[in-house]
């Protein structure tokens, strides 16, 4: 299996964003890159052109590199940034990441031009072989299934499959999980600030604003305009699991702390040097002893853990 | 001019009937199976009810849609293609789809059959709108609520498929189709189940001074006594974060589009939809008698409409929390 980094969810400014895909990239074994905001086109760390040259200097490591796109897109100037990343990626030969139908219609070949190879990301409504069918025969040669999927459905959705080569399966393993979109900013609400005028609030939470019930369970994690797990996605005990369904990719998402480390925990796992128990305990320490979530996995609720 | 069309929730014959003689324009519904997102017990329709709704409907020149608004599951994806047939042998005046799967296979074997594209879809963008256009010949778009009246103008302009936007009833505030909220504390997902929040996972802990409601054992809010207590979904908690205790995400209460009426129907929007097929056929008789006379009271007088009192009170009465907001509509709402 292969290692991916997801994109950065996060607002870690311009140059804390070049900074982490350049160490990910010099310092880490990590096979795809994937590079480009998500979350909210306000952020814009790097223009289209910008995040060419980072992607294009990662490649020369010997990096694959995708371009990554928004989940929610609402205006027009939106859907021309993708359409800009679009270009540069049918331009240079990059794959891109669709989170958002348009950046799908965006990719597709038409009369003028050839499509784009696209992972159609977590954001992807993709919950059955039929719509895995539809996207492929469109251009889509990677699927990241959405997070709430369980161990089954996620073997089942490449199941009756046939394609030449065959589709990618990337599962989303490690990290807070991105539970939804919205069109408000619940970071700068918190501050009573509307979007429009959000003084970019969510750079002072590396990791996202911490929602607590009134009972203090970390419950949600609020990033901006997207709602994450409090708790972090974990399948490092899964991963015999993993490997068994057919998993192409593994896919850690980017934290601020220790995410050398973090990969290189993964790494070793998937390699096999050290086993899921050693893996779960070391990403532990790496975290501060922070319990984690599994149970979409074995179709439960998303926030539960089931142990090995 | 043609009018903007009131489109009202129908979970079973009676609330069919209500909407159609209460001046509804047209009226949806969906199977009573986990083919749609308001898959409840003793909740929808039959082929016989749908026959006999669709047949009530057509005879006061008003429309039936179907709504087929789930995504089929790996392993058990019958029912759903079926429920595709179903639409189509009951003639529905169109057939309201998410799936990318469903859409495909009803544009292949029922080209006659127009599509609405559902909510759950959540194609909040033109480009977005025109690969659905273009793959399956969509011929409306029912808009997330994500969008601003401004946006939804913009919108109108770059794209000649119809505009629907919900205008009253429960108001979701994440972007509808992608929201795993549900599923993260319970289990159950509005994709998957056709449930969002179940009833079996609510409980209302009642102590002395205070009231607790719960979802699946997770606190969502917690009230003093004489408050009023919403029924517990995630995006209406009360939680803490920033120091403070407060509604994180959006306060309990329903959508009124009313206050901004003009403006919608000014933005091109065609269909104007009430939210409810879970509610009572007395919700959907009010809601859409009220939505019928501000409509018809737009139209009469465009330059001088105003919402009336008695409307807004009548509403607000059937409203969870009996609160109203123009939602994401207004611009100040992000």
């Amino acid at each position: 299996m292969k290692l991916s980094i997801g994109p950065v969810l996060f607002e870690w400014g311009r140059k804390g964003f070049i900074e982490f895909y350049r160490r990910m990239a010099h310092e880490t074994p990590a096979d795809i890159l994937y590079i480009g905001e998500v979350v909210c086109s306000k952020r814009q760390n790097l223009d289209p052109d910008e995040l060419l040259r980072l992607a294009l200097e990662i490649r020369q490591l010997g990096k694959e590199v995708v371009f990554s796109t928004l989940g929610l897109v609402m205006t027009p100037e939106e859907v021309q940034t993708i359409g800009e990343i679009a270009h540069y990626a049918r331009q240079e030969g990059f794959a891109m990441e669709a989170n958002d139908m348009a950046a799908i219609s965006l990719g597709e070949a038409n009369k003028d031009k050839p499509g784009i190879p696209m992972v159609a990301g977590p954001h992807i409504t993709t919950y059955n072989p039929e719509t895995v069918d539809f996207l492929a025969s469109i251009g889509v040669f990677r699927v990241v299934p959405p997070v709430e999927l369980s161990q089954k459905s996620i073997q089942g959705l490449f199941g009756s499959l046939v394609t030449t080569p065959p589709l990618e399966k990337e599962v989303f393993a490690y990290g807070r999980l991105p539970l939804t979109f919205s069109a408000r900013c619940y970071t700068s609400r918190a501050f009573h600030l509307p979007k429009v005028n959000c003084q970019f609030k969510c750079a002072d939470f590396p990791d996202g604003m911490v929602a607590h019930t009134q009972e203090g369970q970390e419950f949600l994690v609020m990033n901006g305009t997207e709602t994450m797990s409090g708790k972090l996605f974990n399948l490092a005990g899964q991963v015999d699991i993993l490997r068994e369904i057919g998993t192409h990719i593994v896919r850690i998402s980017p934290q601020s702390r220790n995410m050398v480390e973090i990969v290189m925990i993964w790494k070793n796992l998937l390699d096999r040097k050290i086993d899921s128990i050693e893996a779960m305990a070391r990403l532990t320490e790496a975290n501060g002893g922070e319990n984690f979530c599994n149970g979409y996995f074995f179709n439960q609720p998303g926030l539960d853990f089931v142990a090995m | 001019m043609k009018k903007i069309e009131v489109l009202a929730p129908a979970g079973n014959l009676p609330s069919l009937r209500a909407a159609v003689d209460n001046g509804a324009d047209a009226v949806y519904f969906g199977f009573r199976n986990a083919t749609n997102a308001r898959n409840f017990e003793g909740l929808n329709f039959n082929d016989e009810e749908a026959a006999q709704g669709i047949e009530y409907a057509r005879k006061r020149g008003v429309k039936a849609n179907i709504v087929l608004n789930t995504f089929p599951q790996v392993g058990d994806p019958a029912i759903w293609y079926e429920s595709v047939d179903r639409a189509a042998r009951l003639k529905a005046d169109a057939i309201i789809l998410a799936n990318l799967a469903l859409l495909r296979y009803c544009k292949q074997r029922y080209p006659e059959l127009p599509i609405h594209l559902s909510v759950q879809a959540s194609a909040s963008n033109h480009e977005a709108i025109q690969f659905y256009q273009r793959h399956f010949g969509i011929t409306r778009v029912i808009l997330p609520r994500v969008l601003t009246v401004t946006e939804i103008r913009r919108l109108r302009e770059q794209t000649d498929v119809e505009l629907e936007v919900f205008a009253f009833g429960g108001l979701c505030v994440m972007a509808e189709g992608r929201c795993y909220l549900s599923s993260f504390v319970t289990g159950v997902s509005p994709n998957i189940e056709g449930v969002c929040s179940p009833a079996r996972a609510v409980r209302f802990d009642d102590s002395e001074n205070r009231l607790q409601t719960r979802l699946n054992g997770v606190l969502i809010a917690q009230y003093e006594k004489g408050e009023e207590a919403a029924y517990p979904t995630v995006c209406k908690g009360r939680f803490q974060a920033n120091h403070k205790t407060y509604h994180v995400m959006e306060e309990p209460g329903s959508l009124n589009i009313l206050g901004m009426l003009a403006q919608v129907i000014e933005a091109g929007v065609v269909s104007l939809k009430i939210e409810g097929r879970q509610r009572t056929r007395s919700y959907v008789a009010t809601a859409t008698r009220i939505m019928r006379q501000a409509v018809d009271a737009y139209y009469a007088d465009p330059k001088g409409f105003r919402p009336k009192m008695g409307w807004m009170r009548t509403l607000n009465a059937t409203s969870e929390g009996s609160t109203h907001t123009l939602g994401t509509y207004e611009e100040n709402w992000q």
